[in-house]
């Protein structure tokens, strides 16, 4: 089963809350700490387009 | 003084010499942490011995305790050593810095004469203050913790001193000096007293597991970094990107994975994801830290071969154990520590000497390793050697330490094991199924197998104390000696 | 071509800024995680006790009442359960006296270095049993070997009992060192214990004390 109901002593809480079963709370963390580093790859590899090559 | 013994001082820098009292220190107490764990480790098979006298607990908090210290030490060392070269400056409060090394290292005697005779005191707060705090890891009285703030503050100011100075700020500095504060900040965390064992437990961890599982790997990135520079001349470019790889994957996978610490101890269910999850990932950057190793010790070999016709390994002692940490520390945190990480394992396996052999084989692989590769390195420098060979005696205690570590390690496993089936899984963890387990062949004779090869990395270590007294000074008279009848050939 | 698809993925730069945002963020998460873990460990009141909400981390007054150890459906672990009032040391302890003697229980479970021995919920040293549930265990109920052994008829006194002189009540060569513990003091470890006893672990230790299969020997 993907998503089962929180069985804890205290349910009400944003981390309980997204706890809906094994890994919804790990898969949610992760994407966000995972998802703006494409932000940062595109950012970089803009900076990186615009700089003239260097020689080596 | 031991520092003098160590190496022939040949530096021109008063910080690097200073680095050298710290190792010096350092290797004294590495050496006390040994004695105490073979005494723990024959009263698990004879507990009679010393019973009264110095009681297991005492052995035991000695044990864990020196190490914590002597690895404080070593870093200290090691950050003072490559201070003057990676920013071209001296330590910002050099006298300073002196005075504190001799306040330190009172303290720690004062703090360990504490332990070993006065042991344990009433139960009242002033024995929070003065004795101990019975705190595993942490049990240093209050006023030393307060002492050791202090000394840590002077420490980094004189880091962060000589970081401010320097023209090029290097990666490596950068890390360093980041990590270092929040390593600092975290022993805060330690500091205060509570009722409830919950909330003392808590932030217990952020200590230790924040400590061994974040800033410390993020240290041993750093200096690792900088010690495959100075060792096989890796590119600095290729060395500090891999360093910020490894920051954002041991950050990123250490900080939420000190949730593994929270099953537990009556904390909320929402932490055995956190903790399984991120904790699991825990292991990635120490293979990518093994990779790394391996990468650049190829590739510069490789370069100087066919351009010099040499080894690109300036100093072999040095890196042999830069490469038993790069894979000590993937096997001993990575594997072993995954082992137990999943709570479904982990509430068989917690609490049982499991742990023990994770903390065993981690700690050498992870820390010891590499700050025996720095005392190799601070050594060559103080002797003004230019390429460093293994002695004899490197050899060998390359070989008996790794060995004994590896042996008491699975001695350890195997005592795990027989307990989680037995004591834990088949009798449900009381009383008597404690004593069932502890009685058990497969675990008294493991015991035995795990005393055996104490006294085998006990003698590593003396091999590795007294190779490390004499090796700069061979080495450097070696060195004269060659050099005599050059004159002549040019 | 080159000049116009750089790698990224050898960028310093790109790595960089990467480590920060994930160290930042993750910091951040945990400061928020530990604000909410507190709010739910905290230890409860009295009256949470009386009205019989459930709290991980019990009052101290917890010491006043049975407690139990068992299987919950709901939570699929054992969980402890508060019962009935019981006196400790035969009496009823108030709200204040309780907390000061958890307080000097706690002291001196610290002063005396337990820790490096014992382990209190799993952690510490492994040459001696683990105390999570030590309150709950057969060897100190009634008809358990420490009460046969102590000559007492009751938990609490068997362990203070215990404790003040653990050579003399030794059950195996590996024994517990006289630590010159006061009954004072004593009575404190005990009241430490039974509340720690209480603390909702997550089931840890699972089937605590309740083997498979009946009793199993060994050969020695």
């Amino acid at each position: 089963m993907i998503i089962q109901k929180c069985t804890d002593v205290s349910c009400d809480n944003i981390f309980a809350w997204l706890n809906q079963g094994p890994l919804t709370l790990t898969i949610t963390l992760h994407l966000i700490i995972l998802v703006p580093m494409v932000w940062i790859y595109l950012q970089e590899k803009r900076k990186l387009q615009h700089r003239p090559p260097e020689e080596s | 003084m031991l520092s003098k013994l160590l190496a022939h001082p040949a530096f021109e820098s008063p910080t690097k010499r200073l680095a050298m009292k710290y190792f010096a220190v350092a290797l004294v107490l590495f050496g006390a942490q040994l004695l105490f764990g073979l005494l723990a480790a024959i009263q698990f098979l004879w507990p009679d011995f010393l019973f009264n006298l110095l009681d297991f607990s005492i052995n035991r908090m000695v044990h864990i305790n020196a190490m914590v210290v002597w690895m404080l030490y070593a870093m200290i060392g090691s950050v003072y050593y490559l201070l003057p070269d990676e920013t071209g400056h001296e330590a910002a409060g050099l006298k300073l810095g002196e005075l504190v090394f001799w306040i330190l290292t009172l303290a720690v005697a004062v703090v360990v004469l504490v332990y070993l005779f006065v042991q344990v005191g009433p139960g009242k707060d002033s024995t929070i203050w003065l004795i101990t705090e019975g705190r595993e890891y942490i049990e240093a009285p209050r006023w030393a913790d307060i002492g050791i703030v202090a000394v840590v503050l002077v420490f980094y100011y004189n880091v962060l001193g000589a970081y401010l100075k320097a023209e090029r700020k290097t990666g490596i500095m950068t890390v360093l000096v980041a990590d270092l504060l929040a390593l600092a900040g975290l022993y805060l965390a330690g500091m205060f007293y509570t009722d409830n064992i919950s909330m003392d437990q808590y932030y217990w961890w952020w200590v230790i597991h924040l400590w061994v599982e974040a800033t410390w790997e993020v240290f041993v990135g750093a200096i690792a970094a900088w010690a495959l520079i100075k060792i096989v001349g890796a590119k600095r470019r290729i060395v500090e990107m891999w360093l910020w790889i490894e920051v954002l994957m041991l950050f990123g996978s250490g900080i939420l994975g000190l949730g593994h610490h929270y099953f537990w101890i009556g904390t909320p269910e929402y932490w055995w994801e956190i903790g399984a999850l991120f904790s699991s990932l825990e292991p990635v950057p120490l293979v990518a830290m093994f990779v790394h190793v391996l990468y650049d010790w190829g590739k510069e070999q490789g370069r100087t071969q066919a351009l010099e016709n040499r080894s690109a390994i300036r100093n072999a002692p040095a890196m042999a154990w830069v490469s038993i940490n790069a894979f000590g520390n993937f096997l001993g945190a990575g594997i072993w520590g995954f082992f137990h990480t999943l709570p479904q394992v982990n509430i068989y396996t917690h609490g049982t000497q499991f742990t023990a052999a994770h903390g065993h084989l981690a700690f050498f692989g992870a820390y010891a390793a590499i700050l025996i590769a720095m005392m190799y390195l601070a050594i060559q420098g103080a002797a003004g050697i230019r390429i460093m060979r293994m002695t004899a005696l490197s050899k060998w205690s390359i070989a008996l330490l790794v060995f004994g570590i590896m042996g008491m390690t699975v001695a350890l496993t195997i005592m795990g094991y027989e307990q989680t089936l037995v004591e834990r899984a088949e009798l449900g963890g009381g009383w008597q199924a404690y004593f069932t387990a502890q009685n058990l062949p497969w675990y008294v004779q493991a015991q035995g197998w795990r005393l055996a090869m104490g006294v085998v990395t006990f003698i590593g270590f003396v091999l590795l104390f007294v190779d490390l007294l004499t090796i700069g000074n061979r080495q450097h008279e070696e060195r004269q000696h060659e050099m005599e009848p050059a004159p002549a050939a040019a | 071509m080159s000049q116009h698809d750089p790698s990224v993925w050898s960028s310093t730069s790109f790595w960089r800024r990467s480590a920060a945002w994930v160290t930042g963020f993750s910091a951040i998460l945990l400061i928020f995680l530990t604000f909410d873990t507190m709010s739910q460990i905290q230890m409860g009141s009295d009256e949470d006790l009386k009205t019989g909400k459930v709290r991980r981390v019990p009052a101290p007054t917890v010491i006043n009442h049975a407690i139990e150890y068992k299987m919950s459906r709901k939570r699929g672990h054992e969980v402890p359960v508060i019962g009935e009032e019981q006196p400790f040391f035969g009496k009823i302890w108030s709200p204040e006296d309780a907390r000061a003697l958890l307080h000097k229980g706690k002291v001196t479970v610290q002063a005396k270095n337990c820790m490096d021995c014992h382990t209190l919920l799993g952690n510490g040293a492994y040459y001696a049993p683990d105390l999570t549930k030590a309150w709950l265990d057969p060897a100190w109920q009634k008809g358990g070997l420490m009460q046969t052994l102590t000559r007492t008829h009751s938990t609490e006194e068997a362990m203070a009992k215990f404790l003040m002189d653990p050579p003399k009540y030794a059950t195996h060569t590996r024994r517990m060192p006289n630590l010159g513990i006061t009954r004072d003091e004593a009575v404190a470890i005990v009241a430490f214990l039974k509340h720690m006893s209480a603390i909702d672990t997550n089931g840890f230790p699972r089937n605590f004390s309740k083997p498979h299969q009946g009793e199993v020997t060994y050969a020695k």
